[in-house]
């Protein structure tokens, strides 16, 4: 069952989405990432205030075989962390692109959001 | 080069997801993990769990050979029964774990992981030259399915492909049976730690026809099939080998806390390294461990007490029935007491984790949940 990729966001390669809105990014992963990763059972988030480099590991996301690297899409501070996956980190699975939101970054520089990729050009990665 | 299952077309039927394991392409999961490994709790699944190796052991010395071989005194085990062991190198440490099937008189079938079966069959043929034995071993690994349907409802379901009376079909017996009209033979074995049997079936074309009338009969039941992701979390929830991880390195079945399988009123090969270390003592043994917080535990992870190592982990997942970290590890004999804590270092911060009496899951976890 796989869930429509959202106009509206921005992608990458490892298979990253960001909602951009002025100065803030929220960061999730795709459909297609949480659907290789099957049941997620553990998640462990950044603090709040943590300074990351575009590639630096953002947070760790585990399902029951296997231990995923997230990588932070692009560089900031970490100003949100959804702590309701802490409890219930299936909610990547069911609502990847919405309730399944792991952090919010304050942008640092705004040019690397030019490299990102948008749905198309993420879609055909996938392909 | 990859192996495929003789199955393997209707493992993509039905949907499954792919692993390699042992040279073999086989599924990991056809819905999830979760979902398949409490359907076998509460209700039934079906297992392909034909990368795993069939050798035969026959003629005059096989029961010689068995009880030479392995930790059992194979004279023990009668035609109908089967017996878990493990087969040693001099020194005491396991090469296999298995189970041995004795089918009719001097004839057994033996069991061998996957991947294991030239390794185990190329031993045997060793001692019993060695030894002048008057026996055949056959590796017959190719020519075999072995499926496994395990769960509460699995007697239910499998009762209605036969005549023979499988309430009749005491633990660990073994014989000849006819499955939805194909010869099979059946072993009331599993290693789910759940009511199960596990099927033998030659030849490959043969057992296609087996797997569907199970899936068929199983339908009332809300039979599922089974991938190899939810056969390890259900026998680590019991604490059951997994031969790759807990005798990764070479251990003995004392360490392993596998002495209840050794007989050792009969001579076999290792026996004098074992005693040696029995009279030592200072072993690591095996330890259950349930996280006390967030985390999973993995392969590999170092188990520390005030810091210092005092162990390592070998098999550890999220537990699906608990939702809690739990571990088996190899822990130094003076930090395993029952109800202490120690620290299962993940990814560099310390998860406290208790020590636990085994099983994880207990045989009534399906009727209270």
């Amino acid at each position: 069952m796989s869930k429509e990729l959202p106009d509206d966001l921005k992608y990458t390669e490892t298979h990253e989405w960001l909602k951009i809105e002025g100065e803030n990014a929220t960061v999730g992963i795709t459909d297609h990432a949480q659907e290789s990763l099957t049941d997620i059972v553990f998640v462990e988030l950044p603090e709040i205030g943590k300074k990351v480099k575009k590639g630096d590991e953002l947070c760790i996301v585990e399902s029951v075989k296997s231990v995923s690297e997230i990588y932070a899409p692009i560089t900031g501070t970490i100003t949100k962390v959804n702590k309701e996956l802490e409890n219930i980190p299936e909610t990547i699975n069911e609502s990847p692109y919405e309730d399944g939101w792991l952090v919010e970054i304050k942008i640092e520089d705004k040019s690397e959001i030019e490299s990102l990729l948008n749905a198309e050009s993420y879609k055909k990665t996938i392909q | 080069m990859v192996n495929k299952s003789p199955l393997n077309q209707i493992h993509k039927k039905l949907g499954a997801k792919f692993t390699e394991f042992a040279g073999f392409e086989m599924p990991i999961y056809f819905s999830s993990i979760k979902d398949e490994h409490l359907n076998v709790r509460k209700s039934v699944g079906l297992f392909d769990v034909s990368h795993m190796s069939n050798v035969w052991i026959t003629g005059k010395d096989a029961e010689k050979i068995i009880s030479l071989t392995t930790v059992e005194d194979a004279s023990k085990i009668p035609v109908g029964q089967s017996q878990y062991t493990e087969i040693l190198r001099k020194d005491g440490t396991v090469i296999d774990d298995t189970i041995f099937m004795h089918l009719e008189k001097e004839k057994f079938m033996i069991i061998p992981n996957a991947g294991m079966n030239e390794i185990v069959t190329k031993w045997l043929e060793k001692i019993a030259k060695q030894h002048k034995m008057d026996v055949k071993i056959t590796d017959v690994s190719k020519d075999f399915v072995i499926l496994a349907i395990q769960g509460p409802k699995s007697r239910d379901t499998l009762q209605k492909l036969t005549n023979t009376d499988l309430g009749k079909i005491g633990f660990f017996a073994c014989q000849n049976i006819e499955i939805a009209n194909v010869n099979c033979i059946i072993s009331h074995t599993g290693y789910t730690g759940e009511l199960g049997f596990e099927l033998q079936i030659t030849p490959a074309e043969k057992a296609i026809n087996v797997f569907n009338s199970i899936m068929e009969a199983g339908k009332e039941f809300n039979i599922k099939p089974i991938g190899l992701g939810a056969r390890d979390t259900l026998r680590l929830e019991k604490c059951f080998i997994l031969a790759g991880n807990e005798f990764e390195g070479g251990r003995t079945p004392l360490e392993a806390t596998l002495s209840w399988t050794i007989s050792w009123e009969h001579d076999f090969i290792g026996k004098e390294a074992l005693l040696k270390q029995k009279e030592k003592g200072d072993y690591e043994r095996l330890t259950k461990l349930v996280c006390k917080e967030k985390g999973i535990p993995r392969h590999g992870c170092e188990v520390q007490k005030n810091r210092k190592k005092v162990g390592i982990v070998t098999s550890g997942t999220l537990s699906p029935c608990l939702s809690k970290g739990i571990a088996m590890a190899y822990i130094h004999p003076d930090f395993r007491t029952v109800g202490d804590t120690l620290d299962i270092i993940i990814r560099d911060k310390p998860i406290k984790a208790e020590i636990i009496k085994p099983p994880f899951v207990k045989k009534d976890w399906a009727e209270n949940n």
